[in-house]
């Protein structure tokens, strides 16, 4: 089990060497389309008297491109891409890989509690960026980006009639019904023995220090003048400088180190 | 054969590793023909490879980018471990306060979310994958990397990783993120406060190497008792003198100590070894004193006007003394903190060691609050260091005495009382009614000092007593020395000043006289010993018996006795 952070450095013992290649996005969308064993094109290196000269080719189904509208059958992805070579001068460049945890089966834990193995896979020895061969086709292809591109994220139309689906006039909500059915069932709040409302009172002390009075209500289900008389006598009312007025326990029936309350 | 050379010349040209391996594998034809094919011609040559895509790799690709002037060289790692750095995880992550228990409100967090809402307050998500990465490499002893995530890589354009599979096709990885790793550095830094204060001495400071060693101290000494610090601001001194003596950079260092050996045999000695010895014990017993006495001072003294006028401000009342600016200059300097510059510390080398001793303590203890420690131990340090002066190139002793008296809590207030029983009764009526030893000690002081200018030739027992001990320890032998010596001294109105900046004549007393009425102190801070050559206690004798011999008006300002002469 490799510790987790251990850097696997046998790519840059070997100094492997890889190229970093800038890519436009319709291309890497093409490629994301591959099939089988994701072959995509073929890379063409030139030597010319010392000039070398490399260039992409897209294999030829993945030209298709799924854009939205009429023009995609007209237009298709350019084939030939030659790639504009760069030094890296300025940058030392490092390819390092992580596996995402949940598919690392060395470990075992559960997905997403396995370690990342990191890997220093090589350096990059040269930069190129991927350009499209200019012909007509890819400037059709332009103009289908562009035009997408320009169209607002929003955008306001004009409604032919009115919308009356939303909301109809009723005689009396089903919410509301909902709600006056539900009361009708709690019925009114019963005054409970006064030690038990005080049992209920001290455990939901326990828990937190302040409570709202609407709260207790909830909690207790007295009627409100009930519960505040027993309030008063083991409370104490509190402004606490902020705009709600809670309630909390007087000090005496206070225990709040261990959790507990004395009576 | 031709084209093997032909192929390395096209390796040199791109540099580019990989492609080494991928025409090896053409010189030596191994079973690769279907995946490349290699046109040749005369001049140049083709080579076509196939590039895959792999699908569902788990492997995510990141591009690790050094900047070349950091020299980094992936192949001398042996070692590296690399994290991600969770330390903004608080800040994004909800600060969860106790549950339950005391202070919490029912239905509070529900609240708190309600009200974020209603403000439309968004807090950002914590993101693992956003966070920084902190690689180390070789171990504990090697470089530290902080690497930052670069935003908007994949926004327009992806990023592809070819890398040369076995079968020599070319295998594209796309780039997930980018990461910009910076070195971090292992050496101490300032902090941006810091780094602003000495930005604002930069002119003054020469010896920037003590900058850090000055740092450090302190930092050291924060932690610690007040009883270190004496030691401390020993060890501190002894560090700054050897530094001083390896650098030799700064003049002010080159002065002092020039001057330490200048002072006299006996009280050279004894002023090292007591300086030395004393520090330990004298800043401790002043430290604490003088933090009480601090805070005494400042309900004591009303800040009138003309109150501190001829005052010689012991170091330890910095902190009133500077907030009230009718200081004089030389005493403003002493005060102040922050920027002294070269010339200025040469001047305030004239005050008394032990005031010097006693600013640096106390201005130890006052600039930890004020936090500017810099500056006050670099002076304090070449005080320590002048604290081998001679007594011989301090202002009147009686300055000290009286600031020392003033400010230090072991007065000894019978002694004063029989110094100031004398005096009253040697003296005349003029003097209005001896205030009660209970008084401001700084009539009492100023009085009993003036006395001794009066007289002339007391006993010094009272100028010796009345002076605290721990404080004047050094000097009590000296004053009682010089003291007695001075007696003798023929009753000229006439000093021999060696440098002749400023005469103590009866001509000069008088016309200071003349112009304003004149505290004792303000004339002895007329007559400063660098000027005229004098020992203090030369100087305070003469000045007496100028006094006696002029006999001016005297006239109680604000509870003191100035004098003034109308003609």
């Amino acid at each position: 089990m490799s510790d987790k952070g251990d850097v696997d450095l046998t790519g840059a013992k070997q100094n492997t060497g890889v190229w970093l290649v800038k890519v436009p996005k319709y291309l890497s969308q093409q490629w994301a389309k591959a099939t089988g064993r994701g072959e995509v094109g073929k890379l063409r290196i030139c030597k010319n008297q010392g000039k070398a000269e490399v260039s992409f080719t897209l294999n030829e189904e993945l030209t298709t491109l799924d854009t939205v509208g009429q023009k995609s059958s007209m237009v298709r992805a350019p084939r030939e891409h030659p790639f504009t070579l760069q030094t890296v001068g300025g940058q030392t460049l490092a390819v390092f890989t992580e596996n995402s945890s949940g598919q690392s089966d060395a470990e075992t834990g559960g997905s997403g509690t396995g370690p990342d193995k990191i890997a220093l896979e090589g350096m990059v020895v040269q930069r190129a960026e991927c350009r499209p061969a200019v012909s007509e086709n890819y400037m059709r292809l332009k103009k289908l980006q562009i035009e997408e591109l320009s169209k607002p994220l929003r955008f306001s139309q004009q409604l032919d009639k009115a919308v009356t689906t939303n909301y109809k006039p009723v005689a009396n909500h089903a919410y509301n019904l909902d709600y006056e059915k539900k009361k009708k069932e709690e019925g009114k709040r019963a005054r409970a023995d006064k030690q038990q409302v005080l049992d209920m009172l001290f455990s939901a002390f326990e828990k937190h220090q302040y409570y709202n009075i609407k709260d207790l209500v909830d909690i207790t289900k007295q009627p409100v003048i009930y519960l505040k008389e027993i309030l008063r006598d083991i409370g104490i009312y509190n402004v606490k400088g902020t705009h709600k007025n809670t309630w909390e326990l007087k000090p005496e029936y206070r225990h709040y180190q261990n959790e507990e309350k004395s009576d | 054969m031709r084209q093997q050379t032909k192929e390395e010349e096209f390796l040199d040209a791109n540099g580019a590793s990989c492609f080494r391996l991928l025409l090896n594998f053409v010189i030596n034809g191994t079973s690769c023909s279907a995946v490349m094919t290699s046109l040749g011609s005369s001049s140049s040559s083709t080579t076509e490879y196939v590039v895959r895509v792999p699908k569902n790799t788990s492997k995510k690709y990141n591009i690790m980018a050094f900047n070349a002037g950091d020299k980094v060289s992936c192949s001398t790692w042996t070692q590296a471990r690399m994290e991600r750095d969770m330390s903004n995880r608080r800040i994004y992550g909800e600060e969860e306060t106790q549950e339950g228990a005391a202070g919490s409100e029912f239905g509070k967090k529900q609240r708190e979310e309600a009200r974020r809402k209603k403000y439309g307050i968004v807090t950002k998500e914590f993101k693992v994958e956003d966070q920084p990465w902190i690689l180390k490499v070789n171990g504990k002893a090697g470089r530290r990397f902080k690497g930052l995530k670069k935003g908007g890589v994949t926004e327009n354009a992806s990023y592809y990783i070819f890398t040369q599979s076995a079968d020599g096709a070319f295998e594209a990885f796309p780039v997930h993120s980018w990461y910009n790793f910076t070195p971090q550095a292992k050496h101490r830094t300032l902090t941006a406060e810091e780094a602003e204060e000495e930005w604002g001495r930069r002119n003054k400071v020469v010896n920037h190497f003590s900058i850090m060693l000055q740092r450090r101290l302190r930092g050291q000494e924060r932690g610690e008792e007040e009883e270190e610090e004496g030691e401390k601001g020993g060890k501190k001194k002894k560090k700054k003198e050897g530094r001083g003596g390896d650098l030799r950079i700064h003049d002010l260092e080159d002065d002092l100590e020039m001057s330490s050996d200048e002072s006299d045999g006996s009280n050279g000695d004894d002023d090292e070894a007591k300086s030395k010895a004393k520090k330990e014990k004298g800043p401790k017993g002043k430290g604490k004193k003088k933090k009480k006495k601090d805070s005494d001072l400042e309900g004591f003294e009303d800040s009138d006007d003309g109150d501190f006028e001829g005052l010689e401000v012991d170091y330890m009342s910095d902190e009133s003394s500077s907030e009230e600016e009718q200081q004089e200059k030389t005493k403003h300097n002493k005060g102040e903190d922050v920027p002294k510059g070269i010339d200025e510390m040469s001047e305030s080398e004239e005050e008394s060691e032990e005031e010097n001793k006693n600013e640096e303590d106390g201005k130890e203890e006052e600039e930890e609050e004020d936090g500017k420690k810099t500056p006050v131990q670099v002076e304090k340090k070449k005080k320590k260091d002048s604290s081998g002066e001679s007594d011989s190139s301090e202002d009147s002793d009686i300055e000290g005495e009286a600031a020392s008296a003033l400010f230090m809590k072991k007065r000894t207030p019978p002694k004063r009382g029989g110094g100031r029983g004398s005096a009253g009764s040697s003296r005349t009526g003029s003097r209005p009614g001896t205030p009660s030893i209970d008084n401001a000690a700084t009539s009492n002081t100023l009085r009993a000092a003036a006395n001794k200018l009066e007289q002339g030739k007391r006993q010094t027992t009272v100028p010796s007593t009345e002076t605290p001990a721990a404080k004047r320890l050094k000097m009590e032998p000296s004053p009682q020395s010089s003291s007695g010596k001075s007696t003798p001294q023929p009753v000229s109105g006439k000093s021999t000043p060696s440098s002749s900046d400023v005469l103590l004549t009866e001509d000069a007393v008088r016309r200071y006289l003349i112009r304003k009425p004149m505290t004792t102190k303000d004339l002895l801070k007329k007559f400063q010993t660098k000027r005229t050559g004098l020992s203090s206690e030369q100087t305070v004798n003469v000045l007496a018996q100028i006094l006696k011999r002029l006999n001016p008006e005297r006239k109680n300002i604000n509870d003191k006795m100035h004098f003034y002469l109308t003609e």
